[in-house]
């Protein structure tokens, strides 16, 4: 789904990714520190590597050799970062609405009732608790209608119990919406339930790539 | 530390032979350049050095009253000497007649005219005309009274820009903010960006005198007394005449 | 002496100059927070520059551009626009002294604007005016209403630049501070008394609302 071939400076960190992603759901993994964000941030256009080359299969984002670098707006990539980062100035519904196209974004209530959030519409983001924030940040990116969609760490905030209960809405991102997930994460057991390959990421290079089971062990 | 800060007291209060202290003199702004011209000849004579403070003579007046430490007061009307007298602080049998001037009508120099007579100010060109503040500054009260008597206040009024003293209407006129203002002729011998329209006939404009007093309250009564003599010596009469003044009459 | 007229067009003269700051203020507070480029460092001088001179001097700097033989005055008097001393000038003088705390203060409103937000709305497709009007600002509000606040108090006070180039014209150019400082120069204390007690009012009276907003916003 998603070809990484660039170089990027982050200070005095260099981050040197050369991979292709295939599967449906594909898992970063990594000690903290080792560039995940930056991967996912550099996908969506929100940073830019210094060469190289990111692509999906029908589309270029970025490619220092043809001079083309996507402004985040046209990457039809939706983002759910770490800090979740709802507007706080808008209610649920005007958070979910922001990003919508109406003829290319998926039915609101079809998100909505996938996501079990009908019920939080009109609440102001302070009012929700941390699951809630989590689904409604990514009923946000979905009804963007993107072509691929980033999460950073989407279960770390929130604790183990709960965990299991957002996993299963994952899950059907994945199977019912057909939109491929590019995730950061450092839980082994999620990665082995959601992705279908996973990356492994340290100081900045791809150390292995392929099935949970055989890269994780 | 205790020795270094003791010595350092001793060193500040130390008596230090003072030099005689100084005359104050407050003077309107017109004789800045007069008055610093003849201060510096006096000193040459080692003569206690002079201070001068210039200032709108309402402005000064008002300082005094308040209790500004002034020796000597050389005001631009006889107005706000009265002022200075009502409120009891004029020396005995020091006020003197010191000064006088004329007024002119002036206008930028890169809009130069010439006028024939004063009415030439009714022109609608000009859209404002710079005083000094009509309401106390003589200046602007001398201005005033000339208008007055041409019968020219009433149409001239509207246009009236009140600067707060005559340095600052010549100011006005010189940058073009004004398009014509009523200066002395002194100050427009300053000027560098505006030119004279109109000398003001001695007949036909108000009496300009400029009263000079040693304030009561002064400290150096007798230097003060002795600076205003050598302001009506010859030699300072010479730099008045040079700067635009004429002696009193 | 118009003690109404006077206090009115002190008022109104503050509001028109804080709308005049309000578009330029916002949107150079905004660059500053947001933007490196060069000659950055020369924008934010200059910027703070009537906070640091003293106002006469900010004044005599106004007189220079705006008088009929100035820069901008040559320019604006080919189309027949008078600025000095008149009511326009009191605006601008206004306006001049009041930006520097507007925009400092609207600025540090932006930079505490987390830019995720920011970087979220575009992943969404919003273009950056978009991102600007719908979170952006309304997220750094408080802060921009606040030093339009402040930038009005400074502006309803303002003295050394109007006189400068407003001067101080009688039922055409007299603010507040100007009429009190003219009066007092001319012995007209009585009046200058009530001007005083119309001011002391309106200060109490914007401190008091001022109060009243901030303990009404939650903590």
């Amino acid at each position: 789904m998603i070809a990484l071939d660039f170089e990027l400076i982050q200070g005095s960190f260099t981050l040197d990714i050369h991979v292709r992603l295939e599967g449906r759901a594909a898992a970063i993994f990594g000690p903290s520190g080792a560039g995940k964000t930056t991967i996912l941030d550099a996908i969506a256009g929100l940073r830019t590597p210094r060469c190289g080359s990111i692509q999906t299969h029908d589309h270029v984002l970025y490619s220092s050799s043809d001079g083309i670098n996507l402004p985040p707006r046209d990457r039809h990539v939706g983002y759910v970062p770490q800090d979740v980062a709802l507007f706080p100035h808008m209610n649920v519904q005007r958070n979910l609405l922001y990003g919508r196209h109406p003829g290319t974004s998926p039915e609101p209530s079809r998100v909505t009732a996938m996501l079990e959030i009908d019920a939080l519409l009109t609440r102001r983001v302070s009012q929700l608790s941390g699951g809630e924030r989590q689904r409604v940040a990514l009923g946000r990116a979905l009804m963007s209608g993107p072509s691929l969609l980033l999460l950073d760490e989407p279960l770390a905030a929130v604790d183990v119990p709960l965990r299991r209960r957002i996993l299963p809405y994952l899950e059907r991102v994945r199977d019912e919406l057909g939109v491929p997930i590019v995730y950061v994460s450092h839980d082994r057991e999620e990665v082995q339930q959601l992705a279908d390959e996973v990356i492994l990421i340290d100081n900045g290079r791809v150390m292995a790539s392929g099935e949970p089971a055989v890269v994780l062990g | 530390m205790a020795r270094v800060l003791t010595l350092l007291v001793v060193i500040g209060l130390w008596p230090v032979p003072q030099p005689a202290s100084p005359i104050t003199v407050a003077a309107a702004v017109s004789l800045t350049d007069a008055l610093n011209a003849a201060g510096e000849e006096y000193g040459q004579n080692g003569a206690r050095k002079v201070y001068f403070n210039f200032a709108a003579s309402n402005v000064l007046a008002r300082q005094i009253v308040n209790g500004a430490p002034v020796d000597l007061f050389i005001s631009a009307d006889e107005e706000q000497m009265r002022v200075v007298e009502k409120a009891g602080l004029v020396a005995e049998g020091t006020r003197v007649d010191l000064l006088s001037n004329q007024l002119v009508v002036i206008v930028p120099d890169d809009r130069p005219r010439t006028f024939t007579s004063i009415r030439e100010l009714l022109d609608p060109a000009f859209k404002r005309i710079a005083l000094g503040d009509p309401a106390a500054v003589p200046a602007g009260v001398y201005a005033k009274r000339l208008l007055e008597k041409e019968g020219m206040w009433t149409a001239i009024e509207p246009r009236v820009v009140p600067a707060v003293s005559v340095r600052a209407a010549l100011s006005a006129v010189e940058s073009g903010a004004a398009d014509a203002g009523i200066v002395y002729q002194s100050d427009a011998l300053t000027a560098r960006r505006a030119k004279v329209a109109w000398v003001v006939p001695v007949d036909r404009g108000p009496r300009i005198i400029y009263p000079a007093a040693v304030i009561r309250r002064s400290a150096v009564t007798a230097d003060a007394k002795a600076f205003l003599a050598f302001l009506q010596s010859d030699a300072a009469t010479r730099i008045f005449t040079r700067f635009g003044f004429a002696p009193a009459r | 002496m118009d003690a109404w007229h006077i206090t009115w067009f002190t008022i109104v003269s503050a509001t028109a100059a804080t709308a005049l700051m309000l578009p330029p203020g916002v949107a150079i507070a905004w660059i500053l927070a947001r933007y490196r480029f060069p000659g950055r460092s020369i924008v934010e001088t200059i910027v703070s520059l009537p906070l640091v001179l003293p106002p006469v001097a900010t004044g005599l700097i106004l007189l220079l551009l705006l008088s009929r033989r100035g820069i901008i005055g040559r320019f604006l008097e080919s189309l027949g626009i008078d600025v000095v001393f008149t009511w326009k000038a009191v605006v601008i003088a206004m306006a001049t002294m009041g930006m520097p705390l507007l925009v400092r203060t609207a600025r540090a409103g932006f930079e505490q604007v987390d830019q995720r937000y920011e970087h979220v709305a575009a992943t969404l497709g919003a273009r950056p005016a978009r991102i600007f009007f719908t979170i952006s600002l309304p997220l750094a509000a408080p802060s921009v209403i606040a030093g339009a606040v402040l930038a009005f108090a400074r502006a309803l006070g303002e003295f050394g630049a109007t006189i400068m180039i407003a001067g101080s014209i009688p039922g055409v150019t007299r603010t507040l501070a100007v009429a009190i400082y003219s009066y007092t120069e001319t012995g007209r204390d009585s009046s200058a008394f009530v001007l005083l007690g119309i001011s002391a009012a309106i200060a109490f009276g914007a401190l008091w609302i001022a109060n009243k907003l901030s303990e009404r916003r939650p903590a």
